[in-house]
């Protein structure tokens, strides 16, 4: 075990630097000038001159890379070149509201998805498989923007359940009431996938011959479903959950968005308008250690869950 | 007992509708916006922060609330002003007992001097070149100012107003806090005081009691960030903010224009869409196909493709109702047969083709997706290259594209627009470079000789010239003009009658309150 995180570590360290190194040169090549941005366009060449040269812009690329790299080496990422605020300031600020999306969508995501699919895996091919699998198409085909103005639309505008504006945490029933309708709109696209991949994972063990044995000893059917082929069935779920994590901080940017969260989302899409690069290059690093950390996670899941799986 | 029964369900009937009884005091407005940016007047020059440092800060001048006319200008800090007869020397009577936020003593002279002086340094203002005129700043005494020109400018008033540079700030504010720690906490002398700000969420302002037009009615604005349209709507709607920024769209305004509670108010000053021809480049180097251009381009089919409550017509290259816009220049009417014609006399009886750099912004996609089905049945082809809008304003600057569709609200001066766009000092890609994206030359000296004219009807007449000069030589085809939208609650009383706002916000005056 300690062999393998060592081993994860490095590698991480690795893809840390390739990353670094890529989105510098990257939105170094995109078009678009951060002076320009930040003066707005009455701005003259000279004003745009100054300010370049006051962000450091004007000097040589291998001199910034240099700087932004020993800088980030000793942990200062620099400074926002639109607020003049720290760029780890900035990033950890809001970074709790997207951890916290991203989990309770994950909840949402996995606690309707399992269920439903092992639902449908045990009725294969009657009433409750076709809505199952009618429901998660519908589930995959919707983009999250759509689904979270249809939401807003249900809950907040006709209902009254739930605010239009989140991010209020005021208190725990305020909590509730603001990060639900997010989760929601990020876990049923969720549940969509593990639905589907836990009820072909579910297919093919309850065709196991240890499944027919068990029924044949009477073992209660319960029992032989959630403690015998779900246990068996759970490698492929964790694979998709562990990627779907990706995926899911990938989604929050728009439903973020649209629900008025605050949020890393918010923060790169910002970022990009603006073409402030020492805030993209912050959130890089940040959305690679997120992604690292996960597979290493699903990683240490298998053995968990299978004990067959040796970590080396 | 009976009746102490009913009584004192009467008593709690009252008590329970006392709240709901209360007159609002709270301001929710929602924003498009991410976030705030810098929170200093001299540096942030966004559409969302405009509006934001308005019901902050005061200027020595200021607009009447309401208008956006030079013409509309009263006393705002200073009570008085006079000027020398060259208008190279102005001073300002300031009023006596103006408080700075959070209680950091009266704003004297010493603060007017050191907010001019910051405002024209490069290194904290984002405004600097405005002030490039700028002599001397002095504090003549404690209640007067004084400011020496190099050359006299066509509105100095203009750049000591609550706008941009002219903001007024605290000296003590930066002195404690610092240039960083001042736009995390600004202190000026408005109706409004800074209060709180949380990333990406909102800014919220507090009443300053100490206010010297008096105490504002509303106790709280918060100023929500929604940069979601959609989002921003539901919100409003659902009751959860009580003024947006609206979309340029007729479709929205009639929308909510019919929802109950609700009211759309449209104001100056217009964003001018123009589409600037690049004359050093072939076939535009031509003026018959500058002029053919500008025959197949229907302005009042825009204007009803765009929405008649919103935009407007343009009259000339500089907006209407600008000090000096010639309001009937004469434009080239639109005319399909005369454009063939032109072309043909060009030596294209086959058509051209244009190349255009644009942005993928949607409001001004759809214009020039418009200007193009107009110009193909003139025989002119807009082959668009569409791209992400800061990639846009970059490589239009790098002159890239041999048209451009720029659309833009200025100072409304006339010479702002015409020094910007049509000056040769201001070519792209020269060292002083603004956007004058069509190398247009050609009113060069009026417009010099307008900046310092003190006559005021030479100098209109100076800015007509330069008008009809730029319109024959057909730098540039002005098309349309939009209007800043704004949605609010009709309970929400401004305080005045909203016709403009340089800022493109509402003003928040302490007059500003909710009927009920």
């Amino acid at each position: 075990m300690g062999a393998f995180l060592v081993k994860r570590m490095l590698f991480a360290v690795v893809t840390l630097f390739a990353v670094l190194t890529l989105v510098f040169i990257v939105i170094r090549i995109v078009p678009g000038d951060p002076a320009q941005v930040i003066l707005g366009d009455q701005a003259d060449a000279t004003a745009i001159a100054a300010l370049q040269k006051r962000l450091g812009l004007d000097r040589p690329i291998w001199e910034q890379y240099v700087t932004f790299l020993t800088g980030a080496i000793r942990g200062d990422w620099g400074v926002s070149l639109v607020t003049g605020r720290p760029v780890i300031r900035e990033i950890l600020d809001v970074l709790p509201w997207t951890l916290e999306l991203t989990a309770v969508s994950m909840v949402l995501g996995t606690g309707i998805g399992v269920p439903l699919g092992v639902w449908a895996a045990i009725n294969r091919n009657r009433m409750p498989d076709y809505l199952t699998r009618i429901g998660s198409l519908i589930g995959l085909s919707f983009p999250p923007f759509v689904s979270a103005i249809l939401l807003l639309i249900i809950f907040s505008l006709a209902l009254r359940w739930f605010p239009v504006i989140s991010g209020n945490r005021a208190t725990p029933w305020a909590w509730f009431q603001s990060i639900m309708l997010p989760a929601l709109n990020l876990g049923l696209i969720m549940a969509a996938y593990i639905t589907r991949v836990t009820r072909s994972a579910m297919l093919e063990v309850m065709q196991e011959d240890y499944v027919r044995t068990a029924r044949a000893k009477g073992v209660p059917w319960s029992v032989i479903v959630w403690r015998h082929a779900l246990r068996n069935a759970l490698i492929p779920i964790v694979t998709i959950v562990g990627l779907y994590l990706g995926i899911l901080i990938g989604n929050s940017v728009l439903t973020e968005i649209v629900f008025n969260r605050p949020g890393l989302g918010k923060l790169i899409i910002g970022a990009l308008n603006q073409r402030d690069y020492m805030m993209l290059q912050g959130m890089m690093v940040i959305y690679t250690l997120i992604v690292v950390v996960v597979n290493v996670l699903t990683d240490l899941t298998y053995a968990l869950v299978d004990p067959r799986v040796k970590l080396s | 007992m009976r009746m102490s029964w009913m009584a004192g369900g009467a008593l709690a009937a009252l008590l329970a509708a006392g709240p709901a009884l209360a007159q609002k005091t709270t301001l929710v407005i929602g924003m498009q916006t991410q976030d705030a940016g810098v929170l200093d007047p001299h540096l942030n020059s966004g559409t969302p922060g405009k509006a934001l440092m308005n019901w902050m800060f005061n200027g020595l001048v200021r607009i009447k609330p309401g208008q956006a006319s030079p013409d509309q200008i009263e006393p705002d800090i200073a009570e008085s002003w006079t000027s020398s007869a060259d208008g190279r020397e102005w001073t300002f009577k300031l009023r006596q007992g103006v408080q700075c936020h959070h209680d950091l003593g009266e704003f004297t002279a010493e603060d007017a001097v050191f907010s001019l002086q910051r405002s024209g340094n490069k290194d904290s203002s984002a405004f600097s070149s405005d002030y490039s005129a700028f002599d001397k700043v002095e504090a003549v005494d404690k209640h007067t100012v004084k400011i020496t020109l190099k050359t006299a400018i066509p509105s100095l008033l203009g750049q000591v107003m609550n706008y941009h540079g002219g903001n007024m700030i605290c000296k003590k504010a930066v002195d404690t806090l610092g240039k960083d720690g001042f736009a995390r906490k600004p202190a000026g002398t408005g109706p409004f005081m800074f209060a709180e700000y949380v990333p990406q969420q909102y800014v919220k302002l507090v009443a300053n009691p100490k206010y010297f037009r008096g105490e504002p009615k509303l106790k709280e604005i918060i100023y929500r960030f929604i940069p979601s349209d959609a989002a921003r709507d539901l919100a409003l709607q659902a009751g959860e903010i009580d003024m947006m920024i609206g979309r340029q769209e007729q479709a929205w305004v009639d929308r909510t224009n019919k929802i109950p509670g609700l009211k759309v108010i449209a104001f100056g000053p217009a964003e001018m869409s123009v589409i600037h021809l690049n004359m050093t480049q072939p076939p535009l180097d031509n003026i018959k196909v500058r002029q053919a251009i500008a025959h197949a381009i229907d302005r009042a089919g825009i204007q009803q493709f765009r929405g008649t409550a919103i935009s407007r017509q343009a009259v000339s290259v500089v907006p209407s109702g600008y000090f000096g816009t010639h309001e009937t220049a004469p434009l080239l009417p639109h005319n399909l047969a005369r454009a063939r014609q032109l072309l043909t006399e060009a030596g294209f009886p086959n058509g051209v083709t244009i190349k255009a750099i644009h942005t993928t912004l949607p409001g001004m996609m759809g214009f020039i997706e418009a200007v193009q089905a107009q110009l193909k049945r003139a025989g002119i082809t807009l082959d668009i290259t569409p791209v992400e809008h800061p990639t846009f304003h970059q490589q239009i600057r790098q002159d890239l594209s041999q048209l451009v569709h720029f659309q833009a609200a200025r100072f409304p001066i006339a010479d702002v627009y015409l020094t910007q766009f049509f000056h040769s000092r201001s070519i792209v890609k020269t060292p002083t470079a603004v956007t004058n994206f069509s190398h247009c030359k050609v009113a060069d000296a009026e417009i010099d000789a307008a900046r310092t004219e003190q006559d005021k009807a030479k100098q209109v007449a100076l800015w007509k010239t330069a008008q009809e000069k730029i319109i024959n030589e057909v730098c540039a085809v002005p098309v349309n003009e939009m209007l800043m939208l704004w949605a609010f609650k009709d309970s929400l009383d401004l305080g005045y009658e909203l016709k403009g706002s340089l800022n493109l916000g509402p003003p928040l005056t302490e007059l500003t309150r909710f009927t009920k």
